[in-house]
């Protein structure tokens, strides 16, 4: 749709809280179960941030949908903060007492799980938009929307299918960071939007592929970076990076 | 009373910082860097203040300067990158001055206590009015004068042939191109104007908290800054000005009857405003 | 005034202009007629600046545009039309027309300040002729975007002319025109001409092409393959083949 959604990182932070809702139902449901009720989350409230920014509002006008999101970035982080009174909560993990042995290295087993379920999340993610009916019609309708439409695709419907699928694949990301970090908090919000928004740009506007490989990449020198220089000078290093790549390669890695 | 000085203080300032976000905004560039060139003019003008013994109105233009000549330097490299690129390079761009303060340490001894912004503890003591013992109620007045003017100016802009053609390279840079507008110089200039706006009010800002450090200057800021002239609309700067008092006095106003759920209500109210009125409250583009 | 010389633009592998020479003389109408895809209106983006050109070169008034912005080729005299209207919607009729005196002569009459600070009072005259030109007086304070079909092709029109420029590129300017107005376009152009004005025509339709140029040059596949006076160009097997595709 060619409009920028900034709301993402609190839909998928809330939609790992959404998988906390699970205990509250049943308490001591499996760890699989809360991570179920995140992508489920992360659906609804993907649809609920396309009907609320997008569905009503004309997008001829650009500026809108955009202080939107921000609308809803703010209140998923609100309802966050009230229904938990703002405390951290614990996350849980699966396979988190596992520990395989690679030589020197010891790989904690809930870790790999994270790195696993990511790579099969963004092969399902890139199946879907290259080899299926539905990723054809997201793929016609971002590139002609009005020609999309005299060909009989359901725009509207569409763009709604696209919001629930990321909003999904946020829930999945949510609910990773919490396993792996082991607890949810709304400050993880504005620090994941802006990595988001680096990842994006790095990797090129409206890129899967290049999302993936940038978000490596940022992952990979976060680490590296916080390997040598420590936490606190992590981030200014990561905006270095951002910089290079505005300087030297503005159009990003991939080209849509 | 006091309370309504206060008031009238934090949406005297917030409308600068709008407005520095309203010009920039005229050209399709949507920024996320006020908050940074706003920052830039709070510790200028508090350091001039406090470590040099200026007067407030130099400190303050000596602010607003630092924050256009910023701004200027920022301007060039955005031409690169539009649309989300640019929010991402300015988001980025603001987030590195801040992490810039919060590493920043002059200090200068005067009489037995050192003085001066100090990385993370951020600047106290910008005691500028209270030394000078100006009361709530000029201090509010002396901001209204400031604000009174950016708006005067950018209200005369608007009229002027400039204010036409930063809406024209805002609509379509390709048309103005080919009538003969030099988009660089058209673009650079915008932010500039921007970035003094928001130096004045940052050199405010610092003097009427006292206390100023990194946090303050955070993304929240830069997206107030572009939340008030898009909810306003940009068919005129009072659009920016009811757009603050909208927003501060439902803040402030759910203060007293929703405690807590303010916060709430300020999210809500954004996502309702932009479905309801698109446009803003005072509608498009044209002056 | 004008001269391309081997001029040749390719995007990857289509040679969209390919190697084409024209001149166009001051005061001269000139048309450039040719099938669709031919290259006309990549042509003219070349000229105006849009693109650079692949190779060749185009020199306006004996000198050469070579990477000169597009803002800047329009102070040197060159203004163009858009084939789909590019106005600025949401300013009105006048305002549209005050953003683009960009004309350097008027530059280097009125000072810095006057030009971009000064309101409209300065300037009421100059462009009251212009709105007089095109008819368009009566809605000088109309938003653009709610402007007629016709209006808006008018006001496009007005616009390029408010730099002041010695060429004019006009790039399809009667599509979607019915008779009529066809006839006022013509006679429009004709008074241009009589004002100094030399001009380079893109368009399809025939009626106003044969009626208003001097010279005419045929494009297809971006080469040039005829050039002459109308009656000229009417009766080429060539024109007709690549038009009609054989006889």
């Amino acid at each position: 749709m060619h409009k920028l959604n900034l709301a993402y990182a609190a839909a998928s932070i809330g939609a790992a809280y959404a998988g906390l809702l699970i205990l509250q139902l049943a308490a001591g449901a499996p760890p699989w179960a809360v991570f179920l009720c995140a992508f489920l989350g992360g659906g609804i409230i993907g649809w609920l941030v396309y009907v609320t920014c997008f569905h009503f509002i004309p997008l001829s006008n650009p500026l809108a949908p955009l202080m939107s999101t921000v609308g809803m970035l703010l209140l998923i982080d609100e309802i966050i903060v009230h229904v938990t009174a703002g405390m951290p909560q614990n996350y849980p993990a699966m396979f988190d007492d596992v520990m395989l042995r690679v030589g020197e290295f010891t790989l904690r087993g809930d870790l790999l799980l994270v790195a696993g379920v990511s790579v099969v999340c963004m092969i399902a993610l890139l199946a879907l938009l290259y080899r299926t009916r539905l990723g054809l019609a997201t793929r016609a309708v971002s590139q002609q929307a009005v020609a999309a439409q005299l060909c009989g695709i359901r725009v509207a419907q569409v763009n709604a299918m696209t919001f629930v699928i990321t909003g999904v694949v946020g829930g999945i990301a949510g609910a990773l960071i919490g396993a792996s970090v082991g607890a949810l908090s709304p400050l993880l919000t504005t620090p994941l939007t802006v990595k988001g928004l680096i990842v994006t740009v790095i990797g090129g506007l409206g890129s899967i592929p290049g999302a993936i490989i940038a978000g490596l990449l940022v992952g990979a020198f976060e680490n590296v970076f916080q390997q040598f220089r420590g936490v606190t000078e992590r981030d200014l290093y990561v905006m270095l990076l951002l910089f290079a790549f505005l300087i030297f390669r503005p159009s990003g890695l991939f080209k849509p | 009373m006091d309370f309504y000085y206060g008031l009238a203080q934090t949406v005297g300032i917030h409308t600068l910082i709008g407005l520095s976000a309203y010009v920039v905004l005229l050209t399709g560039q949507v920024t996320m860097a006020q908050a940074a060139f706003f920052a830039i003019g709070a510790y200028a003008a508090g350091m001039l203040t406090v470590l040099a013994g200026w007067p407030i109105v130099p400190a303050l233009g000596a602010g607003a300067v630092c924050g256009a000549a910023t701004a200027c330097a920022v301007g060039f490299p955005a031409l690169r990158v539009k649309g989300l690129m640019l929010v991402v390079a300015t988001l980025a761009f603001g987030e590195g001055v801040r992490l810039f303060f919060f590493n920043f340490d002059y200090q200068v001894a005067k009489g037995e206590i050192k003085m001066g912004p100090l990385g993370g503890e951020g600047f106290r003591q910008i005691r500028y009015f209270q030394e000078h013992g100006w009361s709530t109620g000029e201090v509010m007045l002396f901001i209204w004068v400031f604000v009174g003017l950016a708006m005067a100016v950018l209200w005369w802009f608007d009229r002027s042939r400039y204010g036409a053609v930063l809406r024209a390279v805002g609509e379509d840079e390709l048309a103005a191109q080919s009538v003969g507008v030099n988009l660089t110089a058209v673009k650079v200039s915008a932010m500039t104007v921007g970035g003094a706006v928001a130096g004045i009010g940052g050199g405010l800002y610092a003097h009427y908290t006292t206390h100023i450090e990194h946090a303050n200057f955070n993304i929240m800021l830069a997206t107030f800054a572009i939340a008030y002239p898009i909810v306003g609309g940009l068919k005129n700067v009072f659009g920016t000005l009811a757009a603050v008092i909208f927003v501060q006095a439902f803040l402030i106003e759910g203060l007293r009857f929703l405690g807590d759920w303010r916060n709430l209500l300020f999210g809500a109210l954004i996502v309702a405003a932009m479905n309801l009125r698109p446009q803003g409250f005072l509608g498009g583009r044209r002056a | 005034m004008l001269e391309l010389r081997a001029l040749s633009r390719h995007f990857g592998g289509v040679k969209a202009v390919d190697g084409l020479d024209l001149t166009v003389r001051k005061g001269e109408i000139v048309g450039l007629i040719g099938p669709n895809g031919s290259g006309k209106s990549t042509t003219v983006n070349v000229i105006a600046g849009l693109f650079p050109a692949t190779s060749g070169e185009i020199r306006f008034e004996g000198e050469s545009l070579a990477e000169l912005p597009t803002h800047k080729r329009l102070q040197r005299g060159i203004a163009r039309t858009f084939q789909n209207i590019r106005l600025f919607g949401q300013l009105s009729v006048w305002q549209n027309l005050w953003v683009a005196q960009n004309a350097p002569d008027d530059h280097a009459r009125r000072g810095f300040f006057s030009r971009w600070l000064g309101g409209q009072a300065g300037v009421r005259g100059e462009i009251a002729q212009l709105l007089e030109f095109s008819g368009l007086a009566h809605k000088q304070d109309e938003l653009a975007a709610n402007l007629a079909f016709g209006e808006q092709r008018r006001l496009e029109l007005a616009r390029a002319l408010a730099a002041k420029p010695r060429l004019l590129l006009l790039d399809e300017p009667a599509a979607g025109m019915n008779s009529e107005e066809i006839g006022q376009l013509r006679s429009r152009i004709l008074k241009l001409r009589d004002q100094g004005i030399t001009i380079l025509l893109i368009e399809h339709v025939m009626e106003l092409v044969m009626g208003v140029t001097d010279r005419i040059a045929v494009l297809n596949f971006g080469q040039k393959i005829a050039e002459g006076t109308p009656a000229e160009i009417q009766a080429d097997p060539l024109v007709r083949k690549a038009y009609l595709g054989g006889v």
